[in-house]
């Protein structure tokens, strides 16, 4: 079965009912999405489906055929980083990190789909669990991004 | 006061330490260059700090970072010290040497009162601390808890570093011929004003064997990086997916386990009818699980990747052996507790005064029962471990707090020495006290010996997570007060029952040094004999109780559910001789400065008194653990019939700040973690079987449910204290008390209802 990945064409041979969020992990080593409840409530698994969030703990690879799947993996890099991991680093949001990923993926869709999020807005999209307590800095995080994202260069996936 | 039942209670704590062991040598905790393994040319000076061949610096560590920063804090001590950028400090995981033990921890576990040991400490209380000092430096025991890691290691890395620094500037000095005094040291780079520079990696060689005497870490004055925020090290990694954690590691070969295990606590394996999950397709086999360490038994099921064996261990068809009838109930459990209280006497914590005088002269008589649930720790990143046994020796890649004693779990189980066990301690996804236990290291290690040398990752789903934890117990505490003729409070006394937890996690985690599991656990009454309010007559007692179901520390531990119990009924006694609860604490803390500037400087900050928007209250809670005072005021509506809480005031006073940052971060961290405790934890046992499997029947605040958290540090130059855990206990009391002041319904038990 091919999969479309941040991008590349990648071949995976599991069962076709295998949720996606093992697939990434477990066959093609993308470990950055992460395991924390397996019934699509904690959102630590959260990835891009195109372009929507999803959590690939209940997504079925057989579901996804030709669609473009985003994992943390192509978000931005340590020297390349997208508007939402600068501000995650400048509000210093992460603890234990685990939810991270979830929750950087989720902010990205909620930016994509909403340049200027209200308070209401980042309340109502962000329903992903931290265990540590980041909520506070990761509405912080949000506001100090949505100015960025309006740079065009980065709209058009060039930060991507 | 009378200390003779604290110092009672101090033996009881460690008596089974003390005896055999007697008075050991004093030992420095700089350890010898050869507990550091060299690579690539690197140079250790002593055993804790290495110098790269371009003058990085990598530090020797031995604590957990599950998101309290420590991992920053430690390399900003270290850094201070050579005067070396933060990025410069390279991070390798410490060996197991007595020298990286946790000494400050095992001395929080003296059950002293805080007003006795601030200050001018009595002798006998010196000796205790003395005494336990030497026996945890003999133990050695390695452990990331008990809000410990900074209070501990604060002078030994400091003098490590200090010690380093020295030794580099000596070996430049001779190179150079000149005095070391004249030669500045400056972002890892050596000076002398004559003209010739190196850096640290160009003098490692020849600093290394040289002991230079008379150091001591620098003047709190030339501090450039201890006391201003610094950005953690771990988070670039952390905001790309490249953070690994226990459950990322991958290695060639690699099978992958889901564990299924026996729904009654503490159950053995069942008998299994294994055809049909074997006929499943990337099922490798399916292994019986012991319970280890503490556990539950159970089975394990190996495949091609989890998903698969998840699917395979719901396959296969079991019997699980029968629950006896004294399966824990906490129904059951909550009438036992209720009936220790009425019919037991209990160990004295703390006692001064005469309070069965002040009872008898009461005009008016004040009672009350508290009451907390069971809770789970539900760390987002599930128990897991990574394991391979091949050619008689044995490889664990694990999130632990305690990594010493899953090598000696690893060591038990495969039948091997443990120096043929090698730990490899990850990034943790969340700790809080679960990673205290090894029970799931028991199984992978078990599983891997099935598995013929392959590696295999050990995973438990959500809900075994959920229903297989060691718990926070279950408490009750029963309070009685006495108000004089005057209208003052003249007597408070306290009695809880509930199990205790050290005991019990020292016989499963180092069983050669237990004691009697009864014997009296100073977690079990911290937060209620230890309060530093002026009451005249006290008497504070626990009775500790077997309930058969698994406990263990939960962020906070005693502090977490006692804190709610005595700040409560404060405010209640606040209420019932016409106090403002905030003048009132203020009237009884005039023998407790530190309390009550940390109490003024909540209210200030959070308007104490003022008219708020209608329909909100403030509450407000005073607590003291892990050697930081915590105050906090909390201001609270309900909504539709929920309770809501907007924003919450805290101040801290935890000794010399290392990363302010970091301590506004737990700060937040502490608020959202208590509050889901507060409005939502409970764990429900029938039979044996906890009723609760996953995140909706176990919830947590989300962003939308969180309140605005604000810090406020005061100013301190004493030792450093905790910060990962102190703001969790006022959390509960201060929302529950501004309910009252919202609803006047006081709430006695967890967890708060609308």
């Amino acid at each position: 079965m091919q999969l479309n990945i941040n991008g590349q064409s990648l071949n995976a041979s599991a069962d076709p009912r295998t949720p996606l969020l093992w697939v990434l992990r477990d066959e093609l080593n993308l470990t950055g999405t992460k395991f924390g409840c397996g019934v699509a409530v904690c959102g630590a698994c959260t990835v891009h489906v195109d372009g929507q969030p999803v959590r690939a703990c209940v997504t079925p690879v057989s579901a996804l055929g030709n669609k473009q799947i985003k994992t943390i993996e192509s978000l931005g890099t340590a020297e390349n980083p997208h508007p939402l991991q600068a501000a995650w680093i400048a509000e210093q949001v992460p603890q234990c990190g685990y939810c991270q990923s979830g929750m950087l993926m989720a902010a990205a869709a909620l930016l994509d789909n909403n340049p200027k999020p209200s308070d209401a807005d980042i309340d109502a999209a962000m329903t992903n669990l931290c265990r540590c307590g980041t909520y506070q800095r990761v509405r912080a995080a949000i506001h100090r991004a949505a100015p960025a994202m309006q740079n065009p260069a980065i709209k058009q996936g060039g930060a991507r | 006061m009378k200390r003779r039942t604290w110092i009672l209670s101090a033996l009881g704590a460690t008596g089974a330490l003390v005896v055999g062991w007697g008075v050991l040598p004093a030992r420095s905790r700089l350890g010898s260059p050869k507990l550091m393994l060299p690579t690539q040319g690197d140079v250790a000076l002593n055993g804790w700090i290495k110098i790269a061949a371009d003058g990085a610096v990598v530090l020797a560590m031995p604590r957990s970072d599950m998101g309290q920063g420590v991992h920053t804090a430690l390399a900003m001590l270290v850094a201070e010290e050579l005067d070396v950028p933060l990025g410069r400090v390279r991070l390798e995981q410490a060996g197991a040497d007595s020298i990286y033990g946790n000494v400050a921890m095992l001395v929080a576990s003296l059950p002293f009162h805080p007003l006795d040991s601030e200050g001018d400490k009595p002798a006998k209380i010196k000796l205790a601390e003395w005494l336990v000092v030497k026996i945890a430096r003999e133990l050695g025991i390695n452990a990331t808890g008990g809000s410990s890691s900074v209070a501990d290691l604060w002078d030994p890395l400091r003098m490590a570093a200090a010690t380093a620094r020295a030794s580099l500037v000596q070996a430049a000095a001779a190179a150079w011929k000149v005095p070391a005094h004249e030669i500045t040291v400056r972002e890892g780079l050596m000076q002398h004003p004559s003209g010739p520079s190196a850096h640290f990696g160009q003098m490692g060689p020849a600093a290394a064997g040289s002991t230079p005497g008379h150091i001591s870490p620098k003047a709190r004055q030339d501090w450039q990086l201890i006391g201003r925020s610094a950005a953690r090290t771990d988070i670039p990694a952390k905001v790309t997916g490249q953070a690994q954690f226990g459950m990322d590691v991958r290695l060639p070969g690699m099978l992958f386990a889901a564990v299924r295990m026996n729904p009654v606590l503490g159950g053995a394996a069942p008998s299994m009818d294994t055809q049909a999950a074997l006929a499943m397709p990337g099922v490798r086999q399916v292994v019986p699980l012991a319970p280890w360490g503490g556990g539950t038994g159970g089975l394990a099921v190996v495949a091609i990747n989890t998903w698969q064996a998840q699917q395979a261990a719901q396959a296969v068809k079991v019997q699980w052996p029968a629950a006896g009838a004294e399966a824990a109930d906490t129904a059951r459990i909550r009438d036992k507790l209720l009936q220790a209280l009425d019919t037991e006497s209990g160990f004295t914590f703390h006692e001064q005064g005469l309070p069965q005088k002040a009872e008898q002269t009461a005009t008016r008589r004040i009672d009350a029962l508290y009451q907390a649930p069971y809770l789970a720790h539900a760390t987002l990143e599930p128990m897991n471990c990574t394991a391979q046994v091949k050619d008689g020796k044995v490889e664990i890649w694990v999130p632990t707090q305690v990594p010493q004693m899953a090598r000696a779990m690893a060591a038990k189980v495969a039948g091997v020495q443990e120096d043929l066990v090698n730990v490899h301690v990850t990034l943790l996804g969340g700790g809080f006290g679960r990673r205290l236990e090894v029970d799931f290291v028991g199984q992978a290690v078990q599983v891997a010996m099935a598995c013929k040398g392959a590696p295999v990752q050990l995973v438990w789903s959500r809900e075994e997570d959920m229903a297989h934890d060691f718990y926070r117990p279950m408490h009750l505490a029963k309070f009685q007060a006495a108000i004089d003729a005057q209208g003052d409070v003249s007597s408070l006394r306290i009695k809880s029952a509930g199990d205790a937890i050290t005991p019990r996690w020292m016989a499963r985690a180092a069983p050669h040094l237990s004691g009697p599991i009864d014997m009296p656990d100073k977690t079990t009454s911290e937060g209620l004999f230890d309060l530093p309010y002026g009451f005249l007559n006290q008497h504070m007692s626990h009775v500790a109780t077997r309930s058969g179901v698994p406990v263990g520390f939960w962020r906070s531990v005693g502090h977490s559910h006692n804190a709610f119990f005595s700040e409560s009924f404060i405010d209640e006694l606040a209420v019932a001789t016409q106090q403002d609860p905030l003048a009132f604490r203020l009237k009884l803390l005039k023998d407790a400065p530190r309390y009550a500037a940390v109490l003024q400087l909540a209210a200030t900050q959070a308007g104490w008194g003022q008219p708020l928007p209608a329909g909100r209250a403030q509450g407000l809670a005073l607590h003291k653990s892990f050697g930081a005072i915590v105050a906090q005021v909390a201001e609270v509506s309900v909504e539709q019939g929920q309770i809501r809480v907007h924003r919450v005031v805290c101040a801290i006073d935890c000794g010399t700040v290392v990363n302010p940052d970091t301590v506004a971060q737990q700060m937040q961290s502490s608020v959202a973690f208590a509050l889901s405790a507060a409005l939502f934890g409970q764990i429900d046992i029938v039979g044996g079987v906890v009723q609760q499997s996953n995140f909706p029947s176990y919830p947590m605040v989300t962003l939308s449910q969180t309140p605005r958290v604000e810090t406020h540090i005061v100013p301190s130059t004493r030792q450093p204290a905790g910060v990962g855990e102190p703001a969790v206990p006022p959390l509960a009391p201060a929302v529950g008390n501004a309910l009252f002041a919202l609803t006047g319904q006081r709430q006695r038990a967890l967890p708060l209802v609308a």
